[in-house]
């Protein structure tokens, strides 16, 4: 237990502030402890946290995507003007919005895995830009009136009281944890994050797997979308704005280091039910969401600068090491 | 002559982390226009001792004094102001900032503005004190290692250091860089700077030193005049234990050729190389840094794949691009860089003994066999003797001699046919040394072809079949074990036959 | 080779043509190329009035992007500026609204303080917490937002409780040169940047700043205080977006909880567009105002053209930022093998007269 908290430190951080949020939240709120609130909590930002896995791996190899929220809208976007041309069956539409979403994947990651470029700007220029391409698609009209069984699928339960999106999420998390902590991408995708050369000099295609980590981004990105235009029945241009920085501030209180090599699973699948909770609690306290958001704020810089500070204070030798080796 | 007095006296210092005693009641005296030698195992406590008269560490008990005033410098700004500077092995510069502003970016007492003319003036007189011709507009971002350390060098002339302080200045650098260097030092001596010079390789010490002190296990053992010491006497006292151990390595027939390279070349890089590599063979590759070396061996490896001439491994004509497909063929390629490009320091000594081959280790659905892993790496450590607390164990808490040890263990674990060794001594202890010049002895009976690169002339000698000689991207000659002599190679080296 | 001939030749090669210089005027190019092109494409574009539109609509990116730049170029970046913008204009705002005597350079100063004091929470966490900017800022761009919605109420300044004369403050004109109107705000705007560009490339320790961004661990070796200096590079960035936010308040008149949202990546966009390196050490202020400039003129441009739909903006905006990345990339490489090359024939020429080697350890240590 000792080693296993002096090991995961961070994951042990997140467990209390986890449990502190669960007992407030129901002391607070009658409601808090149901099935369906529950369910809620999940289902009513599903599509970030299901984009929140994929951006694991993503900075834990050194990288970041600013642009999945932008690809979100992007895809919702290509597969509302395929449904508005009505020469398309809806089913192949989807596919197509989840090539979209591919294939903005692909050509960021070709500009970061073959080219060389920053992903931090490269990704930045997505943001802007597939945002731009969603809004040429759509300009400012909304978009719905989907098949009726694409919208029963985003809106209403599907086995007992669970929908389909919460199968997605927990399907999609079950094979990136064990992909993550227990596979040979894993593995690749943590070394190469340490330091992309140990990684080359060791047999493996760092630009390839940065360009398929940048694709699947892209493509889950893209199913975000879709899942989100099924949920809300119709699409608009600017459809999840934004996310992009909650999806990322859940990876990162999850202890994922942003120079990458660093992170894990448990501890991002914590800070996604800390976070979930969090403005859950908030939310039935009537608490406003821009709060609600400022309260994850403080969080997310609380989590790196108190650890920082007790060990600054608290163990000196330590912090001596840290200056020693030089950042790390 | 410049008068001869001691600067800075440190008394009875000690310094503890957790459970190690780094420093224990060490005192030394350091004497103006003198070179002062510290020599010692890794561990030994050289490293503690330079960060504690920088200002990084504070010591635990002891005082230092410069001119009979006390120093206790809380940073390196601190410690510069007080005339104490240090260089490093891996140089420090601002690549993008020009050569002058490098030289005078951290003074303090230059005035808010930036006199650009002046400085680039005082930047240039420096440099030629030094002899070193770098244009001091030039951004640093071009500069080779040894020109970086040329730079460094001039940093401390112009902060007017009183104590230099040298951490393994020479580890990057050529036989003739180190020449050019150790120049530099003795004009910085003759200007009266006292200057401490660390460093792992002995004929150095014995070239450049006035005085030697030798560490062992956080003390001082000894300090003596250098003319009083021996190899024999100074090793026996840094190992404390008989230089006798020390390896040897006999003759044995080597067998079938496993690599044949005809006029291999890159362009600007390296031109015209052939030779051929054979079972059971260790070929010396000696030379000066930049004499193409290592380009060779990261072209043979697919890091920077040669544009003219073939490769053929066992009769099959090969053309690698990538490090994979070298792996995949057969050839490994131990790096002298061992933090920044041969191990996960965050990862565990399993994953980085199975990092080059995770592909033996993939089950279905792309999981890793673990078992199978630890079961390699378990034995692979055995056979090395890697000194780690547990397997699981990250390579970053590990010494010097072991991880390079774990990297050894991590090119063993793929099997090669043809294994290239670059500098896999460096910066290791002497007892680490002769442990690897035994390895790459077993290895190459145990059928393995191995090149091995090495700045060090008498190990590349000792261990090595036969020896090939490289100048500026040329091929000078390939000698027979009978034939390498040191003088000649050196000659065949830089030029001078 | 002789050396005097070397440097002489150097000085005119290496030391003017800088990379720095060959981004600015490739903008400064395009810059030029894209108004000519519009001015064909677009009856009556090249007025007077198009003129003043991009002077006084540039003017609060281009503040940013230098504050931002200052930042980015230490090798951190502040994604919270466009919140700072937000509540430096609400509390001016406000302020006026009560103190309604304190005139221009007031209003200005009560924006720059709240900016300063923002900035120096920024620079506080990062400089002496020792947490990575990019995770401060983006916790900071949620928490100063939220500070202002607590503090608002849902309640926005409006119009009708400002002065008169902030409104008109966008168009007060310095002078008039034919149509062309040089509006004060330009004038400021120019200013901030002239200033700040003198002083990183002339003052100790705006070079100091490049030298952070470019190698921090030497920088920390070379005893600089690259804490306190990471910490003011901070604090200059929130004054920055201080003054922006004035000019925000003075230009939107409506100020709600969510104004001036966005505006962060506005700024790293000019910014990068305008060659600063998003991996520090290198890019100028001036590079970044261009930046910001070329931004705005495309914006404004596009607009007018009629086959083309305003929704174009933002995807084409994404080009032009890949596209200036490439470049940079591209310059970077061409002059680093260049100046390899320079200081290779400089290092070689040295060593071509030294013949002598030191005897190399006779017998030595792996033998006995």
């Amino acid at each position: 237990m000792r080693e296993w908290v002096a090991k995961h430190r961070w994951e042990a951080i997140l467990i209390v502030i986890l449990a502190i949020t669960i007992v407030v939240n129901v002391a607070l709120s009658p409601f808090y402890l149901g099935v369906g609130n529950f369910i809620n909590l999940f289902w009513l930002s599903i599509e970030k946290i299901i984009v929140v896995i994929v951006m694991t791996f993503v900075i834990i190899n050194g990288e970041i995507d600013l642009s999945v929220a932008s690809v979100m809208g992007f895809s919702a976007a290509v597969l509302a003007t395929l449904h508005l041309g009505g020469e398309v069956p809806f089913g192949i539409a989807i596919v197509i919005a989840l090539a979209a979403g591919a294939l903005a994947g692909l050509i960021q990651g070709f500009l970061v895995g073959r080219v060389g470029l920053p992903s931090l700007v490269v990704t930045l220029a997505g943001l802007i830009g597939f945002r731009g391409a969603a809004r040429v698609l759509l300009e400012d009209r909304s978009i719905g009136d989907f098949p009726e069984w694409f919208d029963r699928l985003g809106q209403h339960p599907l086995v007992g009281p669970i929908p389909l999106a919460l199968f997605v999420f927990f399907a999609g998390l079950a094979v990136a944890w064990v992909t993550l902590e227990r596979g040979a991408l894993g593995r690749e995708v943590y070394v190469t994050g340490d330091s992309a050369d140990v990684g080359r000099y060791s047999g493996i295609e760092v630009g390839g797997l940065k360009l398929r980590l940048l694709v699947t981004s892209g493509l889950v990105a893209g199913l975000a979308g879709v899942m989100f235009a099924a949920r809300l029945g119709s699409v608009r241009g600017s459809l999840g704005e934004f996310f992009e920085l909650d999806i990322i501030t859940m990876v990162l209180l999850g202890g994922v280091s942003i120079f990458g090599g660093s992170g894990s699973m448990l501890g991002v699948v914590l800070a996604i039910f800390t976070v979930l909770n969090i403005r859950n609690g908030l939310g039935l306290a009537n608490v406003d969401g821009i709060v609600q958001t400022g309260v994850i704020g403080l969080l997310l810089i609380g989590s790196v600068l108190i650890p920082n500070l007790a060990q600054r204070f608290g163990s000196r030798r330590v912090a001596l090491e840290a200056v020693a080796h030089g950042p790390s | 002559m410049t008068e001869v007095r001691s600067v800075m006296e440190i008394q009875g210092v000690h310094k503890r982390f957790d459970a190690t005693q780094a420093l224990s009641d060490v005192s030394l005296e350091v004497v103006s226009g003198e070179v002062h030698a510290i020599v010692g195992e890794n561990g030994a406590g050289k490293s503690t001792l330079i960060k504690i008269m920088t200002g990084i560490f504070s010591a635990d008990q002891g005082t230092m004094t410069i001119d009979g005033e006390v120093y206790a410098p809380r940073g390196a700004a601190e410690a510069q102001r007080s005339g104490v500077a240090a260089i490093y092995q891996e140089p420090s510069v601002f690549p993008d900032l020009s050569v002058a502003e490098n030289i005078y970016i951290g003074h303090q007492d230059r005035t808010w503005l930036v006199d650009r003319p002046s400085m680039i003036r005082d930047a240039e007189k420096i440099l030629a004190t030094l002899d070193i011709d770098i244009n001091p507009r030039l951004p640093a971002a071009g500069l080779t290692v040894a020109g970086q350390q040329a730079v460094e060098i001039a940093k401390a002339i112009s902060l007017d250091v009183r104590v230099l302080i040298m951490d393994e200045p020479t580890a990057a650098l050529s036989a003739h860089e180190v020449d050019r260097l150790l120049r530099q030092v003795r004009k910085l001596k003759e200007s009266g700077v006292a200057v401490l010079f660390i460093t792992h390789r002995l004929e150095e010490v014995f070239a450049i030193s006035d005085r030697i002190s030798v560490f062992r296990d956080g003390r001082r053992i000894s300090t003596r005049s250098t003319s009083e010491v021996t190899v024999e006497s100074l090793v026996k006292e840094m190992v404390g234990r008989d230089p006798a151990d020390f390896f040897a390595r006999e003759d044995h027939p080597t067998g079938e050729v496993v690599l044949r390279v005809e006029s291999l070349g890159r362009d600007g890089v390296f031109s015209d190389i052939s030779f051929e590599l054979h079972r059971g063979e260790v070929l010396g590759f000696a030379g000066l840094v930049g004499s193409g070396r290592t380009d060779i061996a990261l072209a043979l490896f697919g890091v920077a794949p040669a544009d003219t001439g073939t490769v053929m491994l066992e009769g099959t004509s090969i053309d690698i691009r990538t490090p994979k497909e070298a792996l995949h063929r057969g050839i490994a390629y131990l790096s002298e860089d061992r933090r920044r490009l041969g191990l996960s320091m965050p990862q565990s000594v399993t994953a980085n003994v199975t990092l080059a081959t995770l592909d033996r280790y993939r089950k279905r659905f792309g999981l890793l066999d673990r078992a199978k892993e630890r079961e390699d790496a378990a034995s692979l450590s055995e056979r090395l003797g890697i000194r780690t607390p547990t397997l699981a164990t990250p390579v970053s808490h590990l010494s010097g001699g072991n991880q390079q040890k774990t990297m050894l263990a991590k090119w063993l674990n793929a099997r090669p046919k043809v294994l290239i060794l670059d500098e896999p001594t460096r910066g290791i202890d002497v007892g680490s040394k002769a442990d690897v010049h035994r390895y790459v002895d077993e290895l190459a009976r145990s059928g393995i072809a191995i090149i091995l690169i090495s700045s060090d002339l008498p190990e590349v000698i000792a261990v090595s079949d036969r020896v090939a000689v490289l100048r500026e991207g040329n091929l000078m000659g390939i000698y027979s074990r009978s034939d390498a002599t040191q003088e000649r190679i050196m000659a065949r080296a830089v030029g001078t036959s | 080779m002789n050396r005097e001939a070397t440097f002489a030749l150097d000085r005119r090669g290496s030391s003017w043509l800088r990379p720095e210089r060959v981004k600015e005027l490739t903008l400064l190019g395009i810059i030029g190329v894209s108004v000519i092109l519009f001015g064909f494409a677009v009856d009556g574009y090249l007025s007077g009035r198009f003129f003043n539109r991009v002077t006084t609509s540039v003017v609060i990116v281009a503040i940013l992007a230098a504050g931002q730049a200052l930042v980015i170029i230490t090798r951190n970046i502040d994604l919270s500026v466009g919140s700072v913008v937000g509540v430096a204009a609400y509390l001016t705002g406000d302020f006026l609204a009560t103190n309604t005597t304190i005139g221009a350079a007031g209003a200005i100063g009560v924006a720059m303080v709240v900016g300063a004091i923002l900035g120096a929470v920024n620079g506080l966490l990062v400089a002496y917490g020792g947490v990575p900017a990019i995770i401060v800022t983006l916790g900071t761009l949620a928490i100063f937002r939220t500070l202002l919605a607590l503090y608002s109420g849902g309640a926005n300044i409006t119009a009708a409780s400002l002065p008169d004369w902030v409104l008109g403050f966008n168009q007060v004109t310095v002078f008039t040169v034919g149509g062309f109107e040089i509006r004060l705000v330009f004038v400021i705007a120019i200013l901030v940047v002239l200033i700040l560009q003198w002083a990183m490339s002339k003052l100790r320790w705006g070079r100091r700043l490049y030298a952070i961004g470019s190698n921090p661990e030497a920088a920390r070796q070379a005893g600089l205080p690259a804490r306190r200096l990471v910490f003011f590079a901070f604090v200059g960035s929130g004054t920055l977006a201080g003054l922006a936010g004035f000019m925000f308040l003075a230009r939107a008149g409506t100020i709600s909880a969510t104004a001036g949202a966005g505006l962060e990546l506005e700024s790293v966009a000019a910014a990068v567009v305008g060659g600063v390196s998003i991996l520090g050490g290198s890019g100028t202020i001036v590079g970044a105002l261009l930046g910001a400039v070329l931004i705005d003129t495309l914006k404004l441009s596009l607009v007018r053209v009629p086959e083309v739909s305003e929704f174009w903006r933002d995807a084409f905006l994404g080009v032009l930022i890949l596209a200036a990345v490439l470049l940079d990339t591209w310059l970077q490489r061409r002059f680093t093998r260049r100046w390899s090359a320079e200081a290779r024939r400089a290092e070689g020429h040295l060593t071509a007269g030294t013949g002598q080697i030191r005897p190399v350890l006779d017998g030595g240590s792996s033998d006995a």
